[in-house]
């Protein structure tokens, strides 16, 4: 079970709203600074909380940049639940043990600040007791995500 | 595994550069394997080359380490550059872009790599790492659209304009995951080669795993151009029973410029639709347009002319080889004369990243392939993207301006 605060998107936030290219940076402090960069609904920004990401189309599309996905998983994000996702974003966010699920429709389901409640197939905000389902993951993606990543998963597998 | 759609893909080339690389080189280094296949990997410095901060310099300085210590480019085999030019660009001017082969690589633009039949597709660090050390991936058959390009391809009209419009028709998601194929079907002179990498370097950012150009007469003497043999006994047209979720086509002869307005580069008009508003800089650069095609057409319009009074052209060739041969051409004289100033070949102010930044509500007309809040500098600023022909129109006149206004 993943539970965090909403940060509730539209559609189409890209990479570069999420987390600005000048934060690129092997020094995890800076990395930290540029969560959220260019979107200033975001005004719980500088905590360090659980949080979980509900989105419309297109969530994370734009540059592969990977500092994007470590600054939201260091921010404290542990589940983003989109209509869609941006291929490479998807990727990431599974690679790095972080939920990436589908849903139709899933952004008039919290309010900021709201706490989701990620269970199996199930979103549900605490607050109002509205629950959806989540489309399920294909069982490869599953695999990755319960190892907690892919690196953890191809040890486990043994293929490195 | 079972009920997966996703399976595990060899690919035969891994495209890495400087900074993305850079962000796995600790984790490689702790797990104390092998490259599963170092003699693939092509490995450029590009991004922080030269670098421009002390920051920047860190990131690349890890990255030469561990070109170094692996001797890519060297004893290990593999194709190691620096501060030759953008990733994407020196790849497809390689005869190791091999039609027909799989490629993937560290970096969204990949798909680029596409405009030569090959199948090419960008990924993150984690997903890089993995191929690194275990020689594969996992991948899942897309879907596919096709888009058909005919008539007669006008004066004006670029490979810019058509990707703009292949924005506008699909918007940044609508090709969601799947591959988007493009033919040539038009009639008199074929799309060149420039703007077809323009179409597949935009692929991804309609949401697609990879653009990919069905091979032609055309691709094969640019790949026999760059030292490449053409793959024999490979069947790289489409099936013939293939079956498309869409097809689109767009008459070439009929497009009007199309230029994408901030803050989206899906948000794409004709031309006449914006012109007049004032341009504080043009930037001519980046994988998606950097190249001699975007380069021409500036010096052509430039030529004996100035840029309008306080405006700042800036132009950064995608590669050594197009910065040469745009020298060569004469080209670059007439930019200088013009007051264009010319850097040296690497991403540049795309992405941020190096000179040619905005400040806080400047209007900036671009060949680049993202114009997103804050992506070429303060976040306030505005930035427009068309093709070198309409970039260079707004840099005689100083506001957007429809290049058929202009051309000689």
């Amino acid at each position: 079970m993943i539970s965090g605060r909403a940060v509730v998107f539209g559609d189409d936030i890209n990479t570069d709203m999420l987390h600005p290219s000048y934060f690129f940076s092997l020094d995890t402090t800076t990395v930290r600074k540029g969560f959220m960069g260019e979107l200033a609904s975001v005004d719980d920004r500088e905590e360090d909380l659980p949080r979980v990401i509900v989105a419309g189309k297109n969530f994370g599309c734009g540059s592969s940049r990977e500092t994007t996905m470590t600054a939201l998983k260091m921010a404290g994000v542990r589940a983003v639940v989109a209509e869609s996702f941006g291929r490479i974003f998807f990727r990431n966010a599974m690679c790095l043990g972080v939920a990436a699920r589908t849903a139709p429709s899933v952004t008039g389901i919290a309010d900021p600040g709201d706490v989701l409640k990620v269970e199996g197939d199930r979103l549900t905000n605490e607050r109002t007791g509205r629950s959806i389902a989540l489309h399920a993951l294909d069982p490869y993606w599953s695999a990755v995500l319960e190892a907690g990543g892919l690196i953890p998963y191809l040890t486990e597998t043994g293929a490195i | 595994m079972p009920g997966s759609e996703w399976f595990e893909v060899e690919p035969d080339l891994l495209l890495g550069h400087d900074a993305t690389i850079a962000l796995v080189v600790d984790r490689f280094a702790n797990a104390g394997k092998p490259l599963a296949f170092p003699e693939r990997l092509f490995l450029v410095a590009d991004h922080f080359a030269p670098p421009s901060s002390v920051d920047r310099a860190n990131v690349l300085r890890r990255f030469l380490d561990f070109v170094e210590e692996h001797g890519i480019g060297a004893s290990a085999g593999g194709t190691f550059e620096m501060m030759r030019g953008i990733c994407h660009q020196l790849l497809v001017e390689s005869p190791r872009c091999v039609p027909g082969s799989i490629v993937v690589g560290a970096d969204s633009h990949t798909t680029m790599a596409g405009a030569l039949g090959a199948f090419a597709t960008g990924m993150g660090s984690t997903d890089i790492l993995a191929v690194l050390q275990t020689g594969t991936t996992h991948l899942r058959t897309p879907t596919s659209d096709k888009i058909v390009m005919r008539g007669s391809l006008a004066d004006h009209v670029r490979g810019k304009d058509l990707a703009l419009w292949m924005m506008k028709t699909y918007g940044e998601g609508g090709a969601g995951w799947k591959a988007l194929e493009f033919e040539d079907q038009t009639s008199g002179r074929p799309i060149p080669m420039d703007g077809r990498l323009t179409l597949t370097n935009m692929a991804v950012d309609c949401g697609a795993v990879n653009g990919i150009w069905v091979p032609d007469e055309l691709t094969k003497a640019f790949y026999e151009s760059n030292g490449g043999e053409w793959p024999k006994g490979v069947d790289l047209a489409p099936d013939r029973d293939a079956v498309y979720d869409a097809v689109h086509s767009v008459d070439v002869g009929a497009l009007a410029p199309q230029i994408a307005i901030p803050y989206s580069p899906a948000n794409v008009e004709d031309i006449d639709d914006v012109s007049g508003e004032r341009v504080h800089q043009v930037f001519i650069g980046s994988c998606a347009g950097g190249r001699l095609e975007e380069i021409r057409d500036a010096a052509m319009l430039l030529h004996g002319q100035r840029v309008s009074p306080y405006l700042k052209l800036v132009v950064t060739p995608a590669s050594q080889a197009v910065y040469r041969a745009a020298m060569e051409a004469g080209w670059l004289t007439s930019l200088i004369d013009a007051g264009a100033v010319i850097t040296n070949p690497s991403c540049g102010a795309c992405g941020g990243i190096d000179k040619g930044l905005l400040a806080a509500g400047e209007v900036c007309v671009s060949t680049s392939n993202r114009n997103f809040r804050g992506r070429m500098g303060d976040s306030t600023a505005r930035v427009y993207l068309a093709s070198g022909l309409t970039a260079a129109a707004a840099a005689l006149t100083g506001r957007i301006t429809d290049p058929r206004e202009v051309m000689p």
